[in-house]
Protein backbone atom coordinates (compact mmCIF):
# COMPACT_ATOMS: atom_id res chain seq x y z
CA UNK A 1 0.00 0.00 0.00
CA UNK A 2 1.34 3.58 -1.03
CA UNK A 3 -0.43 6.78 -0.29
CA UNK A 4 0.93 10.14 -0.98
CA UNK A 5 -1.23 13.35 -0.77
CA UNK A 6 0.15 16.74 -1.95
CA UNK A 7 3.76 15.58 -1.50
CA UNK A 8 5.95 18.46 -2.94
CA UNK A 9 9.89 17.50 -3.46
CA UNK A 10 12.58 19.44 -4.87
CA UNK A 11 16.38 19.17 -5.58
CA UNK A 12 18.52 20.83 -3.43
CA UNK A 13 17.49 20.62 -0.39
CA UNK A 14 17.61 16.83 0.33
CA UNK A 15 17.73 17.37 3.91
CA UNK A 16 14.33 17.02 6.46
CA UNK A 17 15.42 20.61 7.13
CA UNK A 18 14.32 21.60 4.14
CA UNK A 19 12.44 24.48 3.37
CA UNK A 20 8.47 24.01 3.48
CA UNK A 21 5.73 25.54 1.57
CA UNK A 22 7.54 27.33 -1.01
CA UNK A 23 6.30 27.53 -3.93
CA UNK A 24 7.47 25.93 -7.49
CA UNK A 25 10.33 26.46 -8.70
CA UNK A 26 12.81 25.06 -11.66
CA UNK A 27 14.07 22.74 -9.13
CA UNK A 28 10.62 21.15 -7.74
CA UNK A 29 11.04 17.72 -9.45
CA UNK A 30 7.25 17.17 -7.95
CA UNK A 31 4.60 18.86 -6.61
CA UNK A 32 1.85 18.43 -5.22
CA UNK A 33 1.43 14.80 -6.19
CA UNK A 34 -1.13 12.96 -4.88
CA UNK A 35 -2.26 9.23 -5.41
CA UNK A 36 -2.60 5.75 -3.82
CA UNK A 37 -1.64 1.97 -4.93
CA UNK A 38 -3.83 -0.95 -3.44
CA UNK A 39 -1.55 -3.24 -1.61
CA UNK A 40 -0.96 -5.85 -4.74
CA UNK A 41 -1.35 -3.38 -7.53
CA UNK A 42 0.49 -3.16 -10.42
CA UNK A 43 0.89 0.29 -12.12
CA UNK A 44 2.53 2.04 -15.05
CA UNK A 45 4.27 5.13 -14.19
CA UNK A 46 4.42 7.23 -17.31
CA UNK A 47 5.39 10.74 -18.57
CA UNK A 48 8.31 12.08 -20.92
CA UNK A 49 11.91 12.75 -20.02
CA UNK A 50 12.14 14.84 -17.13
CA UNK A 51 8.74 14.85 -16.01
CA UNK A 52 10.15 13.67 -12.50
CA UNK A 53 9.38 9.80 -12.58
CA UNK A 54 13.03 9.21 -11.28
CA UNK A 55 11.93 11.61 -8.24
CA UNK A 56 8.93 9.51 -7.62
CA UNK A 57 10.84 6.67 -7.78
CA UNK A 58 13.54 7.99 -4.98
CA UNK A 59 10.90 8.95 -2.94
CA UNK A 60 9.20 6.21 -2.73
CA UNK A 61 12.42 4.21 -2.21
CA UNK A 62 13.06 6.76 0.39
CA UNK A 63 15.87 7.72 -0.71
CA UNK A 64 14.75 11.39 0.16
CA UNK A 65 11.83 12.61 2.42
CA UNK A 66 9.28 14.74 0.79
CA UNK A 67 9.63 18.41 1.79
CA UNK A 68 5.43 18.77 2.25
CA UNK A 69 2.58 16.59 2.29
CA UNK A 70 1.82 13.08 3.44
CA UNK A 71 3.92 9.88 2.32
CA UNK A 72 2.61 6.55 3.67
CA UNK A 73 4.54 3.07 2.96
CA UNK A 74 3.41 -0.47 4.25
CA UNK A 75 1.36 1.23 6.85
CA UNK A 76 4.06 3.60 8.01
CA UNK A 77 3.30 7.77 7.78
CA UNK A 78 6.56 9.07 6.93
CA UNK A 79 7.71 12.76 8.31
CA UNK A 80 10.18 14.11 8.58
CA UNK A 81 10.01 13.32 12.31
CA UNK A 82 10.46 10.14 11.22
CA UNK A 83 13.57 7.60 12.75
CA UNK A 84 16.69 6.35 11.14
CA UNK A 85 15.80 2.92 12.11
CA UNK A 86 12.59 2.98 10.81
CA UNK A 87 13.28 3.87 7.13
CA UNK A 88 16.27 1.46 7.32
CA UNK A 89 13.41 -1.21 7.92
CA UNK A 90 11.22 0.33 5.34
CA UNK A 91 13.86 0.37 3.03
CA UNK A 92 14.16 -3.52 3.66
CA UNK A 93 10.64 -3.91 2.53
CA UNK A 94 11.13 -1.58 -0.64
CA UNK A 95 13.10 -3.50 -3.83
CA UNK A 96 13.97 -1.15 -5.80
CA UNK A 97 15.54 -1.75 -9.34
CA UNK A 98 17.26 1.48 -10.11
CA UNK A 99 18.02 2.45 -13.81
CA UNK A 100 21.86 1.96 -13.71
CA UNK A 101 21.21 -1.31 -11.54
CA UNK A 102 23.38 -0.25 -9.30
CA UNK A 103 24.86 -3.55 -8.48
CA UNK A 104 28.11 -3.93 -6.51
CA UNK A 105 31.06 -3.98 -8.91
CA UNK A 106 33.18 -6.50 -6.69
CA UNK A 107 30.69 -9.00 -5.65
CA UNK A 108 29.69 -11.81 -7.59
CA UNK A 109 26.18 -11.88 -9.06
CA UNK A 110 24.98 -14.34 -6.52
CA UNK A 111 26.19 -12.29 -3.65
CA UNK A 112 24.63 -9.44 -4.99
CA UNK A 113 21.37 -11.09 -5.27
CA UNK A 114 22.35 -12.80 -1.29
CA UNK A 115 22.99 -8.84 -0.02
CA UNK A 116 18.74 -8.74 0.93
CA UNK A 117 18.80 -11.72 3.02
CA UNK A 118 22.42 -11.24 4.72
CA UNK A 119 21.31 -7.62 5.93
CA UNK A 120 18.59 -9.83 7.69
CA UNK A 121 20.80 -12.24 9.05
CA UNK A 122 19.09 -14.94 7.81
CA UNK A 123 21.18 -18.11 8.04
CA UNK A 124 23.33 -19.19 5.23
CA UNK A 125 21.51 -22.64 4.10
CA UNK A 126 18.34 -20.51 3.52
CA UNK A 127 20.15 -17.60 1.99
CA UNK A 128 21.60 -20.25 -0.87
CA UNK A 129 18.35 -22.21 -1.03
CA UNK A 130 16.49 -18.61 -1.95
CA UNK A 131 19.30 -17.51 -4.16
CA UNK A 132 19.37 -20.86 -6.58
CA UNK A 133 15.81 -20.57 -6.63
CA UNK A 134 15.48 -16.97 -7.58
CA UNK A 135 18.29 -16.80 -10.06
CA UNK A 136 16.39 -19.89 -11.59
CA UNK A 137 13.36 -17.87 -11.95
CA UNK A 138 15.46 -14.74 -13.96
CA UNK A 139 17.24 -17.01 -15.90
CA UNK A 140 20.68 -16.75 -14.27
CA UNK A 141 21.71 -19.85 -12.64
CA UNK A 142 24.60 -20.16 -14.84
CA UNK A 143 26.12 -16.96 -13.94
CA UNK A 144 25.68 -16.93 -10.75
CA UNK A 145 29.94 -16.56 -9.85
CA UNK A 146 30.38 -13.83 -12.55
CA UNK A 147 30.99 -11.03 -11.67
CA UNK A 148 28.36 -7.77 -12.76
CA UNK A 149 30.67 -5.98 -15.58
CA UNK A 150 30.57 -9.72 -17.49
CA UNK A 151 27.25 -10.02 -17.61
CA UNK A 152 25.25 -8.19 -20.72
CA UNK A 153 22.78 -5.04 -20.12
CA UNK A 154 19.66 -7.71 -19.88
CA UNK A 155 21.41 -9.95 -17.43
CA UNK A 156 22.41 -7.21 -15.37
CA UNK A 157 19.08 -5.86 -15.40
CA UNK A 158 17.33 -9.87 -14.32
CA UNK A 159 20.35 -9.79 -11.57
CA UNK A 160 18.96 -6.22 -9.94
CA UNK A 161 15.34 -7.67 -10.61
CA UNK A 162 16.31 -10.89 -8.63
CA UNK A 163 17.85 -8.42 -5.57
CA UNK A 164 14.93 -6.10 -5.35
CA UNK A 165 12.57 -9.17 -5.15
CA UNK A 166 14.43 -11.81 -3.02
CA UNK A 167 13.11 -10.76 0.24
CA UNK A 168 10.00 -10.27 -0.45
CA UNK A 169 8.96 -6.93 -0.54
CA UNK A 170 5.66 -5.18 -0.09
CA UNK A 171 6.93 -2.86 -2.39
CA UNK A 172 8.40 -3.42 -6.04
CA UNK A 173 9.75 -0.09 -7.52
CA UNK A 174 11.48 -0.35 -11.43
CA UNK A 175 12.75 2.75 -13.26
CA UNK A 176 12.82 2.32 -16.93
CA UNK A 177 13.73 -1.75 -16.76
CA UNK A 178 13.47 -2.04 -20.45
CA UNK A 179 15.56 1.23 -21.82
CA UNK A 180 18.13 -0.73 -23.05
CA UNK A 181 16.82 -4.02 -23.95
CA UNK A 182 15.43 -5.27 -26.91
CA UNK A 183 11.49 -6.30 -27.71
CA UNK A 184 11.84 -10.13 -26.47
CA UNK A 185 14.04 -8.97 -22.73
CA UNK A 186 11.72 -6.38 -22.51
CA UNK A 187 8.69 -8.59 -22.49
CA UNK A 188 10.06 -10.83 -20.23
CA UNK A 189 11.12 -8.42 -17.35
CA UNK A 190 7.63 -6.82 -17.34
CA UNK A 191 6.31 -10.24 -17.12
CA UNK A 192 8.62 -11.22 -14.10
CA UNK A 193 7.47 -7.68 -12.50
CA UNK A 194 3.61 -8.56 -13.12
CA UNK A 195 4.33 -12.00 -11.93
CA UNK A 196 5.71 -10.57 -8.32
CA UNK A 197 2.46 -7.65 -8.32
CA UNK A 198 -0.10 -11.11 -8.41
CA UNK A 199 2.35 -12.62 -5.40
CA UNK A 200 1.12 -9.56 -3.64
CA UNK A 201 3.63 -6.97 -4.01
CA UNK A 202 2.75 -3.26 -5.10
CA UNK A 203 4.71 -2.72 -7.90
CA UNK A 204 5.20 0.89 -10.06
CA UNK A 205 7.15 0.40 -13.14
CA UNK A 206 8.57 3.70 -15.01
CA UNK A 207 9.03 3.53 -18.32
CA UNK A 208 8.20 5.51 -21.64
CA UNK A 209 7.99 2.49 -23.92
CA UNK A 210 4.59 2.75 -25.14
CA UNK A 211 4.32 -0.17 -27.23
CA UNK A 212 5.29 -2.25 -24.32
CA UNK A 213 2.30 -0.74 -21.72
CA UNK A 214 0.18 -1.34 -24.57
CA UNK A 215 1.29 -5.17 -24.80
CA UNK A 216 0.68 -5.25 -21.01
CA UNK A 217 -2.02 -3.32 -20.01
CA UNK A 218 -2.23 -1.53 -16.44
CA UNK A 219 -3.79 1.49 -14.59
CA UNK A 220 -1.00 3.90 -15.23
CA UNK A 221 0.05 7.22 -12.99
CA UNK A 222 1.23 9.99 -15.80
CA UNK A 223 3.53 12.88 -14.46
CA UNK A 224 4.47 15.93 -16.72
CA UNK A 225 6.95 18.57 -15.14
CA UNK A 226 6.14 17.36 -11.68
CA UNK A 227 2.49 16.89 -11.61
CA UNK A 228 -0.01 14.36 -11.89
CA UNK A 229 -1.98 14.20 -15.15
CA UNK A 230 -3.61 11.23 -14.69
CA UNK A 231 -4.41 8.50 -12.17
CA UNK A 232 -6.00 5.74 -13.33
CA UNK A 233 -6.43 4.20 -10.30
CA UNK A 234 -10.40 3.03 -10.03
CA UNK A 235 -9.28 0.99 -13.07
CA UNK A 236 -8.69 -3.21 -12.11
CA UNK B 1 37.67 -18.99 5.72
CA UNK B 2 35.89 -16.94 8.10
CA UNK B 3 37.41 -13.34 6.39
CA UNK B 4 35.92 -14.09 2.95
CA UNK B 5 33.34 -15.16 4.80
CA UNK B 6 32.42 -11.85 6.62
CA UNK B 7 34.07 -10.12 3.79
CA UNK B 8 31.70 -11.46 1.53
CA UNK B 9 28.51 -10.77 4.30
CA UNK B 10 29.30 -7.28 4.85
CA UNK B 11 29.01 -6.49 1.18
CA UNK B 12 31.41 -3.86 1.22
CA UNK B 13 34.25 -5.56 -0.32
CA UNK B 14 36.41 -3.69 1.70
CA UNK B 15 39.41 -5.18 1.10
CA UNK B 16 39.51 -4.59 -2.57
CA UNK B 17 38.53 -0.88 -1.88
CA UNK B 18 40.67 0.37 1.15
CA UNK B 19 44.09 0.70 0.01
CA UNK B 20 45.30 -2.43 2.21
CA UNK B 21 48.50 -2.28 1.64
CA UNK B 22 49.19 1.68 1.84
CA UNK B 23 47.33 1.81 4.72
CA UNK B 24 48.99 -1.19 6.62
CA UNK B 25 52.43 0.74 5.71
CA UNK B 26 51.52 3.87 6.50
CA UNK B 27 50.41 2.50 9.75
CA UNK B 28 53.37 0.55 10.40
CA UNK B 29 55.60 3.15 10.19
CA UNK B 30 53.32 5.37 12.43
CA UNK B 31 53.65 2.55 15.11
CA UNK B 32 57.87 2.03 14.77
CA UNK B 33 58.17 5.95 14.97
CA UNK B 34 56.00 6.13 18.13
CA UNK B 35 57.19 2.77 19.56
CA UNK B 36 60.98 4.37 19.21
CA UNK B 37 60.00 7.80 20.49
CA UNK B 38 58.16 6.19 23.57
CA UNK B 39 60.88 3.59 24.01
CA UNK B 40 63.16 6.88 24.13
CA UNK B 41 61.20 8.66 25.85
CA UNK B 42 60.77 6.00 28.85
CA UNK B 43 64.59 5.91 28.30
CA UNK B 44 64.79 9.63 29.11
CA UNK B 45 62.76 9.52 32.05
CA UNK B 46 64.85 6.98 33.90
CA UNK B 47 67.68 9.09 32.86
CA UNK B 48 66.65 11.97 34.37
CA UNK B 49 65.49 10.43 37.71
CA UNK B 50 68.91 8.70 37.88
CA UNK B 51 70.45 11.89 37.47
CA UNK B 52 68.12 13.44 39.96
CA UNK B 53 68.59 10.81 42.49
CA UNK B 54 72.25 12.19 42.45
CA UNK B 55 73.90 8.78 41.75
CA UNK B 56 76.51 11.26 40.14
CA UNK B 57 77.19 12.96 43.35
CA UNK B 58 81.05 13.26 41.92
CA UNK B 59 84.18 15.08 42.75
CA UNK B 60 86.88 15.10 40.93
CA UNK B 61 90.00 16.45 42.14
CA UNK B 62 93.11 17.47 39.82
CA UNK B 63 96.91 16.67 41.09
CA UNK B 64 99.46 18.75 39.61
CA UNK B 65 102.71 17.15 39.39
CA UNK B 66 101.30 13.74 40.49
CA UNK B 67 104.31 11.84 40.97
CA UNK B 68 106.21 14.38 43.04
CA UNK B 69 106.76 12.82 46.81
CA UNK B 70 104.24 13.76 49.23
CA UNK B 71 106.47 14.68 51.48
CA UNK B 72 108.28 17.16 50.49
CA UNK B 73 104.70 19.35 51.44
CA UNK B 74 104.07 17.50 54.25
CA UNK B 75 107.37 17.59 56.15
CA UNK B 76 107.47 21.88 55.78
CA UNK B 77 104.17 22.41 56.61
CA UNK B 78 103.56 20.62 60.15
CA UNK B 79 100.05 21.96 60.41
CA UNK B 80 98.68 20.20 57.24
CA UNK B 81 100.03 16.92 59.15
CA UNK B 82 98.48 17.83 62.53
CA UNK B 83 95.19 19.10 60.34
CA UNK B 84 94.79 16.01 58.78
CA UNK B 85 95.74 13.81 62.17
CA UNK B 86 92.70 15.85 63.65
CA UNK B 87 90.48 14.49 61.44
CA UNK B 88 91.11 10.92 61.08
CA UNK B 89 91.32 11.54 64.77
CA UNK B 90 87.48 12.59 64.52
CA UNK B 91 86.54 10.15 62.09
CA UNK B 92 88.49 6.96 63.43
CA UNK B 93 86.57 4.03 63.12
CA UNK B 94 85.40 4.44 59.81
CA UNK B 95 88.81 5.66 59.17
CA UNK B 96 90.38 2.66 60.79
CA UNK B 97 88.06 -0.22 58.70
CA UNK B 98 89.00 2.07 55.55
CA UNK B 99 92.75 2.38 56.60
CA UNK B 100 92.90 -1.39 56.48
CA UNK B 101 92.27 -1.63 52.81
CA UNK B 102 95.48 0.17 51.81
CA UNK B 103 97.55 -1.21 49.86
CA UNK B 104 100.43 -3.63 51.75
CA UNK B 105 103.23 -1.18 50.08
CA UNK B 106 103.20 1.29 53.15
CA UNK B 107 104.92 -0.30 55.83
CA UNK B 108 106.37 2.72 57.28
CA UNK B 109 102.89 4.08 59.05
CA UNK B 110 103.93 6.67 62.10
CA UNK B 111 103.07 4.25 64.71
CA UNK B 112 99.67 5.02 66.51
CA UNK B 113 98.74 7.42 63.66
CA UNK B 114 96.25 6.81 62.06
CA UNK B 115 97.25 9.29 59.16
CA UNK B 116 96.16 8.59 55.60
CA UNK B 117 99.67 9.86 53.74
CA UNK B 118 102.91 8.73 54.76
CA UNK B 119 105.92 11.27 53.88
CA UNK B 120 107.17 8.51 51.46
CA UNK B 121 103.98 8.45 49.11
CA UNK B 122 103.43 10.64 46.09
CA UNK B 123 101.26 13.58 45.87
CA UNK B 124 98.77 11.39 44.20
CA UNK B 125 98.88 8.47 46.17
CA UNK B 126 98.92 10.83 49.12
CA UNK B 127 95.50 12.26 48.33
CA UNK B 128 93.91 9.02 47.06
CA UNK B 129 94.55 7.81 50.73
CA UNK B 130 93.25 10.57 52.02
CA UNK B 131 90.39 10.58 50.43
CA UNK B 132 89.87 6.76 50.88
CA UNK B 133 90.15 7.62 54.65
CA UNK B 134 87.11 10.05 54.42
CA UNK B 135 83.87 8.37 55.67
CA UNK B 136 81.75 9.85 52.95
CA UNK B 137 83.47 8.55 49.76
CA UNK B 138 82.38 5.66 48.63
CA UNK B 139 84.63 5.04 45.87
CA UNK B 140 87.95 6.79 45.04
CA UNK B 141 89.38 6.01 41.80
CA UNK B 142 92.73 8.01 40.03
CA UNK B 143 92.31 8.04 35.99
CA UNK B 144 94.68 5.81 34.74
CA UNK B 145 96.74 6.13 31.17
CA UNK B 146 94.34 5.41 28.92
CA UNK B 147 91.39 6.74 30.58
CA UNK B 148 92.46 10.05 30.51
CA UNK B 149 94.06 9.45 26.78
CA UNK B 150 90.52 8.82 26.34
CA UNK B 151 89.34 11.98 28.07
CA UNK B 152 91.67 13.88 26.37
CA UNK B 153 91.36 12.52 22.76
CA UNK B 154 88.65 15.12 21.61
CA UNK B 155 91.12 17.83 22.11
CA UNK B 156 95.02 16.18 21.50
CA UNK B 157 93.84 13.75 19.33
CA UNK B 158 94.57 9.49 18.98
CA UNK B 159 98.12 10.69 19.45
CA UNK B 160 97.53 10.79 23.24
CA UNK B 161 98.95 12.91 26.33
CA UNK B 162 101.56 10.36 27.64
CA UNK B 163 103.88 12.96 26.50
CA UNK B 164 102.52 15.95 28.47
CA UNK B 165 103.29 16.52 31.81
CA UNK B 166 99.56 15.87 33.28
CA UNK B 167 97.66 16.52 36.59
CA UNK B 168 96.39 13.31 38.09
CA UNK B 169 92.43 12.94 38.46
CA UNK B 170 90.93 11.56 40.91
CA UNK B 171 87.67 10.58 41.02
CA UNK B 172 85.54 10.74 44.07
CA UNK B 173 82.07 9.11 44.72
CA UNK B 174 80.56 10.48 47.60
CA UNK B 175 77.51 9.04 49.95
CA UNK B 176 74.34 10.71 48.66
CA UNK B 177 74.10 14.17 50.15
CA UNK B 178 77.65 14.20 51.14
CA UNK B 179 80.70 16.84 50.64
CA UNK B 180 84.31 16.86 50.87
CA UNK B 181 84.97 18.17 54.90
CA UNK B 182 86.72 21.16 55.22
CA UNK B 183 89.54 18.91 56.75
CA UNK B 184 89.86 16.89 53.74
CA UNK B 185 90.03 19.84 51.09
CA UNK B 186 92.44 21.28 53.20
CA UNK B 187 94.77 18.27 53.83
CA UNK B 188 94.51 18.26 50.00
CA UNK B 189 96.01 21.67 49.70
CA UNK B 190 98.81 20.68 52.29
CA UNK B 191 99.59 17.49 50.04
CA UNK B 192 99.25 19.03 46.63
CA UNK B 193 98.74 22.95 46.64
CA UNK B 194 97.37 24.25 43.14
CA UNK B 195 95.15 21.19 43.21
CA UNK B 196 91.71 21.79 42.02
CA UNK B 197 88.52 20.18 43.01
CA UNK B 198 85.65 20.18 41.32
CA UNK B 199 82.18 19.63 42.36
CA UNK B 200 79.71 18.52 39.54
CA UNK B 201 76.76 19.76 40.90
CA UNK B 202 76.14 23.17 38.37
CA UNK B 203 76.89 19.66 35.56
CA UNK B 204 73.99 17.80 37.39
CA UNK B 205 71.79 20.81 37.68
CA UNK B 206 72.44 20.63 33.91
CA UNK B 207 72.31 17.59 33.23
CA UNK B 208 68.48 17.68 34.87
CA UNK B 209 67.55 20.59 32.57
CA UNK B 210 68.88 18.67 29.57
CA UNK B 211 66.63 15.73 30.59
CA UNK B 212 63.56 17.37 31.41
CA UNK B 213 63.75 19.08 28.01
CA UNK B 214 64.21 15.85 26.50
CA UNK B 215 61.53 14.57 28.41
CA UNK B 216 59.05 17.37 26.88
CA UNK B 217 60.55 16.98 23.29
CA UNK B 218 59.52 12.85 23.61
CA UNK B 219 56.07 13.60 25.07
CA UNK B 220 55.94 16.16 22.42
CA UNK B 221 56.97 13.91 19.88
CA UNK B 222 54.45 11.26 21.31
CA UNK B 223 51.90 13.60 21.18
CA UNK B 224 53.03 14.36 17.30
CA UNK B 225 53.21 10.84 15.93
CA UNK B 226 49.79 10.15 17.48
CA UNK B 227 48.17 13.02 15.74
CA UNK B 228 49.61 12.12 12.75
CA UNK B 229 49.20 8.95 13.05
CA UNK B 230 45.41 9.56 13.32
CA UNK B 231 45.53 11.45 10.28
CA UNK B 232 46.64 9.21 8.14
CA UNK B 233 44.35 6.55 9.15
CA UNK B 234 41.61 9.21 9.04
CA UNK B 235 43.14 10.01 5.31
CA UNK B 236 43.04 6.28 4.53
CA UNK B 237 40.26 5.80 5.98
CA UNK B 238 38.59 8.55 3.56
CA UNK B 239 39.64 7.62 0.47
CA UNK B 240 38.40 3.40 1.45
CA UNK B 241 35.44 5.49 2.05
CA UNK B 242 35.00 7.58 -0.85
CA UNK B 243 35.91 4.57 -3.62
CA UNK B 244 33.10 2.62 -1.39
CA UNK B 245 30.84 5.23 -1.56
CA UNK B 246 28.41 3.68 -4.59
CA UNK B 247 28.46 0.43 -2.57
CA UNK B 248 27.86 1.95 0.62
CA UNK B 249 24.78 4.27 -1.00
CA UNK B 250 23.33 0.62 -2.07
CA UNK B 251 23.55 -1.17 1.44
CA UNK B 252 21.91 1.80 2.43
CA UNK B 253 19.48 1.43 0.13
CA UNK B 254 18.85 -1.88 0.89
CA UNK B 255 18.15 -0.93 4.06
CA UNK B 256 21.15 -1.56 5.93
CA UNK B 257 21.46 0.52 9.18
CA UNK B 258 24.37 3.28 10.01
CA UNK B 259 25.42 1.21 12.74
CA UNK B 260 26.20 -1.95 10.79
CA UNK B 261 27.72 -0.28 7.50
CA UNK B 262 29.65 1.86 10.08
CA UNK B 263 30.81 -1.23 12.18
CA UNK B 264 31.56 -2.95 9.06
CA UNK B 265 33.96 -0.52 7.49
CA UNK B 266 35.29 0.02 11.37
CA UNK B 267 36.68 -3.36 11.92
CA UNK B 268 38.21 -3.62 8.55
CA UNK B 269 40.51 -0.36 9.06
CA UNK B 270 40.89 -1.67 13.03
CA UNK B 271 42.08 -5.09 11.39
CA UNK B 272 44.74 -3.64 9.12
CA UNK B 273 45.59 -0.79 11.65
CA UNK B 274 46.40 -3.11 14.16
CA UNK B 275 48.30 -5.59 12.01
CA UNK B 276 50.12 -2.55 11.00
CA UNK B 277 50.35 -2.16 14.52
CA UNK B 278 52.02 -4.86 15.07
CA UNK B 279 54.60 -4.95 12.08
CA UNK B 280 55.79 -1.41 13.06
CA UNK B 281 56.27 -2.12 16.85
CA UNK B 282 58.23 -5.86 15.56
CA UNK B 283 60.58 -3.75 13.98
CA UNK B 284 61.28 -1.56 16.43
CA UNK B 285 62.26 -4.46 18.52
CA UNK B 286 65.58 -5.25 16.20
CA UNK B 287 66.81 -1.46 17.34
CA UNK B 288 65.77 -1.47 20.96
CA UNK B 289 66.86 -5.27 21.65
CA UNK B 290 70.45 -4.23 20.03
CA UNK B 291 70.66 -0.72 22.17
CA UNK B 292 69.83 -2.98 25.35
CA UNK B 293 72.39 -5.50 24.51
CA UNK B 294 74.97 -3.04 24.36
CA UNK B 295 73.59 -2.31 27.85
CA UNK B 296 73.51 -5.83 29.21
CA UNK B 297 77.27 -5.93 30.56
CA UNK B 298 77.24 -2.70 32.00
CA UNK B 299 74.04 -3.58 33.88
CA UNK B 300 75.32 -5.70 36.24
CA UNK B 301 77.23 -3.68 38.46
CA UNK B 302 75.59 -0.89 40.38
CA UNK B 303 79.20 0.26 41.54
CA UNK B 304 81.21 1.59 38.01
CA UNK B 305 83.45 -0.82 36.75
CA UNK B 306 86.28 1.17 36.68
CA UNK B 307 89.19 -1.16 37.05
CA UNK B 308 88.34 -2.61 33.53
CA UNK B 309 89.85 0.52 31.87
CA UNK B 310 87.14 0.30 29.27
CA UNK B 311 85.14 3.12 29.61
CA UNK B 312 85.61 6.91 30.36
CA UNK B 313 84.19 8.32 33.56
CA UNK B 314 81.44 9.97 32.54
CA UNK B 315 79.99 8.15 29.22
CA UNK B 316 79.95 5.11 31.96
CA UNK B 317 78.17 7.03 34.26
CA UNK B 318 75.72 7.55 31.53
CA UNK B 319 76.16 4.16 30.23
CA UNK B 320 75.40 2.79 33.58
CA UNK B 321 72.32 5.10 33.81
CA UNK B 322 71.21 3.39 30.42
CA UNK B 323 71.74 0.13 31.83
CA UNK B 324 69.92 0.55 35.05
CA UNK B 325 66.78 1.87 32.85
CA UNK B 326 67.48 -0.90 30.34
CA UNK B 327 67.39 -3.49 33.30
CA UNK B 328 64.91 -1.63 35.27
CA UNK B 329 62.08 -1.27 32.98
CA UNK B 330 61.57 -3.61 30.02
CA UNK B 331 58.17 -4.62 31.60
CA UNK B 332 57.36 -0.98 31.41
CA UNK B 333 58.67 -0.88 28.36
CA UNK B 334 57.10 -3.83 26.75
CA UNK B 335 53.94 -2.78 28.33
CA UNK B 336 54.03 0.70 26.24
CA UNK B 337 54.94 -1.21 23.03
CA UNK B 338 52.22 -3.82 23.54
CA UNK B 339 49.95 -0.93 23.64
CA UNK B 340 50.89 0.83 20.60
CA UNK B 341 49.09 -1.86 17.96
CA UNK B 342 46.16 -1.59 19.92
CA UNK B 343 46.13 2.15 20.21
CA UNK B 344 46.76 2.23 15.92
CA UNK B 345 43.75 -0.04 15.62
CA UNK B 346 41.44 2.22 17.85
CA UNK B 347 42.21 5.20 16.16
CA UNK B 348 41.15 3.42 13.19
CA UNK B 349 38.22 2.08 14.70
CA UNK B 350 37.31 5.02 16.28
CA UNK B 351 37.71 7.16 13.14
CA UNK B 352 36.07 5.34 10.66
CA UNK B 353 33.15 4.60 12.96
CA UNK B 354 32.62 8.71 12.98
CA UNK B 355 33.50 9.18 9.39
CA UNK B 356 30.99 6.51 8.00
CA UNK B 357 28.36 7.69 10.01
CA UNK B 358 28.89 11.35 9.51
CA UNK B 359 29.19 10.23 6.03
CA UNK B 360 25.66 7.95 5.97
CA UNK B 361 24.20 11.03 7.47
CA UNK B 362 23.55 13.27 4.67
CA UNK B 363 21.54 10.28 3.43
CA UNK B 364 18.05 10.26 4.98
N1 LIG C 1 20.14 15.37 -9.06
C1 LIG C 1 19.33 16.34 -9.53
N2 LIG C 1 19.52 17.63 -9.16
C2 LIG C 1 18.72 18.60 -9.59
N3 LIG C 1 17.70 18.39 -10.40
C3 LIG C 1 17.45 17.13 -10.84
C4 LIG C 1 18.26 16.06 -10.42
N4 LIG C 1 17.78 14.91 -10.96
C5 LIG C 1 16.72 15.31 -11.71
N5 LIG C 1 16.53 16.61 -11.63
C6 LIG C 1 15.43 17.37 -12.27
O1 LIG C 1 14.22 16.91 -11.75
C7 LIG C 1 13.28 16.82 -12.76
C8 LIG C 1 12.74 15.39 -12.82
O2 LIG C 1 13.77 14.51 -13.17
P1 LIG C 1 13.59 12.95 -13.17
O3 LIG C 1 12.84 12.57 -11.99
O4 LIG C 1 14.88 12.30 -13.41
O5 LIG C 1 12.67 12.75 -14.48
P2 LIG C 1 12.41 11.43 -15.32
O6 LIG C 1 12.91 10.28 -14.55
O7 LIG C 1 10.93 11.42 -15.51
O8 LIG C 1 13.11 11.60 -16.61
C9 LIG C 1 13.97 17.24 -14.03
O9 LIG C 1 13.64 18.58 -14.28
C10 LIG C 1 15.42 17.10 -13.74
O10 LIG C 1 16.13 18.05 -14.45
MG1 LIG D 1 14.31 8.83 -15.03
Amino acid sequence: MIRLSNVTWRYGSPTRRAAVGRGTDAATALSSVTFSVPQGGFRWLLGPSGAGKSSLLRLLHLEALPQSGELEILGTHVGVDVKRATLARLRQRVGMVHQDFRLMPTLSISDNVALPLRLERRDEAAVADEVAAILRWVGLSERSDALPAELSGGEQQRAAIARAVIARPGVVLADEPTNALEESQSSRIVGMLREVSTLGATVIVATHNDALVRRFPAPALRLERGRLTSDESNAP
Amino acid sequence: MSEAKGRRRDGLALSRALPDRSLLAMVAAMSLLASLTYAGAVGARALSSRWAAGAANLVTVQVPDPEKPAADTTAGSATSMGEATAHKDGASDASSAQTAQFPASQPEKQSGSKTAATPDMTRATAIEAVLQASPDTQLVHRLNASEIDRLLAPWLGAAGASALPLPAVIEVHLSRGAALSTNVIASIAQIAPGSLIERNDEWRVRLLDIARSLLACAALAILLVGTIGAAVIAMATRLGLGARRESIEILHGLGAVDGYVASRFARRVAGLSLAGGVVGTLLALPPLAGIARLMAPLSGGGALTFGSGETGFSIAETMTAFATLCGETPPALLWGLGVVPFAAAFIGWITAQVMVRVWLRRLP
